[in-house]
């Protein structure tokens, strides 16, 4: 009896939890990065324009491009970074733009929107945010540190660092230590990149994309290479106060991350509700407050309650990365050997 | 004679992989002998391009690096499923051991590689432990190289060689054992006189099940991997991705296809062979072959 | 015997407790009111986000549920059925299709979610929870194939034979005898299954439509962001839940049998 009790029982918490959502008529299938965009901006844009959001997300570029080059979709709108825009406008996967239905897209800072060399003048594109990778010190474990990618040169935290696994940033960070582009095609430029990279990967711990977060928190790592909100996510706030992000004075690679229309998307209306939506001064200023990320939107700057962890004059010797083309094999060359050691 | 009933049993099977598994594996094929898409995809022109490109020498020692990684795993992991199997095949509780055995995976696989992370990590547990009691003065790096990779890669495929071990071992006639020992065999000879090719079926699959997704592996190298532990898996995922050279890709993928079939079948047929000659035919009761007409 | 019998149980207690130590650390954590991976006291609050605010993550965990159950079933059923044609008849191909049968084992996953996809997308299939269905089952046939292959190998077809002679139909064999003897295989080939199919990422990234997001799927998507620790909570309820269901349905099957 009891057994089946508990049996009963299990089934009726299984059954509560699939059913009863109302479904609204209209819908929109987003595909994002993770937390891009707090639930609760989303869930607000669902009650306010009756729209039943479908939302999907992806941890890099390159995945979701691999998985909409295979045939894979049914998505209105993806946020493709500024060289995977380029490349989805080549490849024909996009929507033009009709800025006529983007009543809020005067806010975006005209400065910003003048860097942008993957799609100039935004005819497929609708920027979103704009940042770059950097490095997160443990205050208490690295006493005196310069704001430079030469910590990496350093070999008394040998074991404590790490590199982001992604050839493009550490690449780009040895090029501009050498005060070259982080675009280059010259292979000059690219074999000394690759003999910095050298040096500093007998220092670190391993290249990492996944857990250097949990790592630095843990207190494993003292310095990563990193984006910001990906480390801060995973510290508390005694943690926080005692980590130092910031974008070394070389510069490196930016990014910025876009809201597109994918081709033949089925809910159009509805994805330009949304993009012009999240354009909203207020709203964006939710999302760059939960993000701490600079805002590329100018009305949202006085409205904001967070400073972010650093602003777009920090980017200053940065550069927007762009597609390379049949040259992205090079690089590829230079970073398996530097994989693998030689 | 009754009616050949083998169409009929294998028909669903058959017709399965021919719809879900034969065709990709063509698509893959066509694709590895076609030119690269700058931006991912092919190009429908026929090309060597994804085969001449294997001949590189980091090729050959991420191969090596992986096999030796997967080989030595996979032996670990055997040694240590036919003991457990055995244990759980002639306790009373049965399905109780099986259930205690495979419920611990099914908890998210990158949460249970988090929780090594904690046991094993500079601050971690283990670390911890030996400072507390003194056994070491100082911090031990467990993680970020190919040790790491190793014992997670065992952790993760121990139930899949204790499961077919467990199947096989079950079935066994232990009274055979016995048998074998009073006709004056010592306990290791009845162990690997009797019992070892009588399961033989239960150890080809236990080591086909921990090997294989072994050497494909891909997240325990990328996470618990350090420099040392580039595993092939990672660079067909890199081909694919990040360089979207999908021919290279496919070809990798073939090779890997064609030269493990051949490992595979000549494992099988050598450890038949084997078997076939040492096992004394007394103590299998014949029924062993029972699948070779 | 008794040397071996002791020598047994000391490494299954080994094993176990190697599968359960990142289990318990994983209970711990749940409790963790830190986020990180110090103790910051006991708190349930990844309890509270997990039952009160995380309305996507049930989702996937449902959508997990019900591939890995579906696929797991049917995968048992064709890989069995497979199995017994394999091992006990003769016909044309069969050699063939044994090697077709653990093929799918030996590709890389990342290039049979690709291929998978491409196929899908050149069918017109549209791509839903029912083409991760497909693909997790054929990448768990080959499992349960060579399970249960293993273990009828070590049977005398004399058995089924005689039961023939008696005047046993084809399906009573299967039922009553040939299904019996290989049980103990078919439920370690299912169980292999559905812990495939809980853990799988990388294929069903691929083969996944909007909105049929899977944990696994959830989970890494977390990755580079830090997978947050109502994910261990999630755990220990999913561990919890399986084992009163697994006592509850021995006790509802013991129960079933005595009567």
């Amino acid at each position: 009896m009891r057994a089946r009790a508990v049996f009963l029982a299990g089934m009726l918490l299984l059954s509560g939890m699939c059913g009863c959502q109302k479904t609204p008529s209209k819908r929109l299938y987003i595909y994002n990065w993770t937390y891009y965009i707090p639930d609760d901006v989303v869930s607000a844009f669902e009650r306010e324009y009756h729209v039943a959001v479908v939302y999907d997300m992806y941890a890099s570029n390159e995945e979701m491009f691999a998985k909409l080059k295979a045939g894979g979709g049914g998505y209105d709108i993806v946020f493709p970074s500024g060289d995977y825009v380029s490349i989805m406008i080549r490849e024909g996967m996009l929507e033009p733009i009709d800025k006529s239905k983007l009543s809020n897209f005067g806010f975006l800072d005209t400065a910003v929107l003048q860097k942008i060399r993957f799609d100039p003048g935004c005819r497929y594109c609708v920027p979103y945010m704009m940042g770059a990778a950097g490095i997160t010190v443990n205050k208490e474990n690295v006493a005196d540190y310069e704001r430079s990618w030469s910590i990496f040169n350093r070999s008394d935290l040998r074991g404590r660092l790490t590199l982001l696994d992604d050839m493009r940033e550490v690449l780009g960070a040895a090029l501009r230590t050498l005060g070259y582009s982080v675009n280059t095609i010259d292979e000059g430029q690219l074999r000394q990149a690759k003999a910095i990279v050298m040096q500093w990967r007998k220092n670190i711990v391993k290249f990492d994309a996944e857990a250097f977060g949990k790592g630095f928190a843990a207190g494993e790592f003292w310095a990563v290479h990193c984006y910001a909100e990906n480390v801060f996510l995973e510290l508390d706030s005694t943690q926080a106060s005692a980590a130092d992000f910031f974008i070394p004075r070389e510069g490196g690679c930016a990014y910025m991350d876009n809201m597109v229309i994918l081709k033949g998307a089925k809910n159009k209306d509805v994805a330009y509700m949304f993009m012009n939506y999240i354009l909203d001064p207020s709203v964006y200023a939710r999302i760059v407050d939960y993000l701490k990320l600079p805002s590329i939107n100018t009305a949202t700057r006085a409205q904001r309650k967070v400073t972010p962890r650093y602003d777009l004059t920090d980017l200053a010797n940065s550069e927007l990365k762009e597609d390379l083309g049949e040259h992205l094999e090079r690089y590829n060359e230079i970073w398996q050997e530097i994989r693998i050691g030689r | 004679m009754r009616r050949n009933a083998g169409p009929l049993y294998v028909a669903p099977l058959a017709l399965w992989l021919c719809c879900f598994f034969i065709v990709p594996l063509g698509i893959i094929a066509l694709y590895s002998f076609m030119s690269k898409g700058v931006y991912g995809g092919v190009v429908h022109r026929f090309s060597f391009g994804g085969y001449t490109a294997l001949f590189n020498p980091l090729f050959l020692t991420v191969t090596l690096t992986t096999f030796l990684i997967a080989a030595s795993s996979s032996v670990i992991t055997v040694l240590l499923a036919l003991p457990a199997a055995y244990f759980i095949a002639r306790s009373a509780r049965k399905n109780l051991w099986l259930f205690l055995v495979i419920i611990p995976f099914w908890t998210n696989f990158l949460i249970r590689i988090y929780a090594w992370i904690a046991i094993l990590g500079n601050n971690g547990f283990l670390n911890s432990l030996l400072l507390a009691t003194g056994i070491t003065s100082h911090h031990l790096q467990f993680l970020y190289n190919k040790y790491a990779v190793l014992l997670v890669t065992v952790y993760t495929y121990l139930p899949f060689a204790i499961l077919p071990l467990y199947s096989t071992i079950e079935k066994f006639d232990f009274s055979l054992l016995e048998a074998a020992r009073d006709l004056g065999a010592t306990v290791s000879q009845s162990i690997f006189r009797v019992l070892i090719p009588s399961i033989r079926g239960g150890i080809t699959t236990a080591i086909l099940f921990t090997f294989i997704p072994a050497f494909g592996s891909y997240a325990i190298p990328q996470i618990l991997g350090g420099s040392d532990s580039l595993m092939l898996g990672n660079i067909i995922a890199r081909e694919l991705t990040v360089t979207r050279n999908w021919p290279l890709a496919s070809s990798i993928a073939m090779v890997l296809t064609v030269v493990t079939t051949f490992g595979v079948v000549l494992f099988i047929r050598l450890n038949r062979f084997q078997t076939v000659t040492t096992a004394p035919e007394a103590f299998t009761a014949g029924g062993v072959d029972g699948d070779e007409q | 015997m008794n040397s071996k019998r002791g020598f047994s149980s000391v490494v299954f207690t080994l094993v176990v407790l190697f599968f359960y130590l990142p289990l318990v650390i994983l209970i711990l954590f749940s409790f963790n009111h830190s986020k990180t991976m110090s103790w910051g006291g006991l708190s349930f609050r990844w309890y509270e986000e997990l039952f009160f605010h995380s309305r996507t993550l049930w989702n996937s965990v449902f959508n997990s549920v019900i591939v890995a159950l579906s696929s797991g079933l049917i995968s048992t059923i064709v890989g069995t059925l497979g199995a017994v044609g394999i091992s006990w008849y003769d016909f044309r191909g069969k050699r063939m299709l044994q090697v077709a049968g653990f093929l799918p084992l030996i590709l890389p996953e990342i290039i049979i979610g690709v291929s998978l996809l491409i196929f899908f997308a050149g069918i017109k299939l549209k791509l839903s929870l029912f083409t991760v269905f497909l693909a997790h089952t054929t990448f768990n046939i080959p499992f349960v194939l060579l399970m249960v292959t293993a273990r009828l190998e070590e049977f005398d077809f004399s058995i089924v034979e005689a039961a023939y002679d008696l005047g046993a139909r084809e399906i009573d064999a299967l039922l009553r005898i040939i299904i019996p003897l290989a049980f103990p295989g078919i439920l370690s080939g299912f169980l292999i299954a559905v812990t495939l199919s809980l853990e799988d990422f990388v294929i069903t990234f691929f083969v996944a439509g909007p909105g049929a997001s899977t944990l696994p799927l959830h989970v890494y998507s977390m990755i580079r962001f830090g997978v947050s620790p109502v994910i261990n909570a999630l755990s220990v309820v999913i561990i919890a839940a399986t084992a009163v269901l697994a006592l509850s349905a021995g006790n509802v099957f013991k129960y079933i049998v005595r009567k």
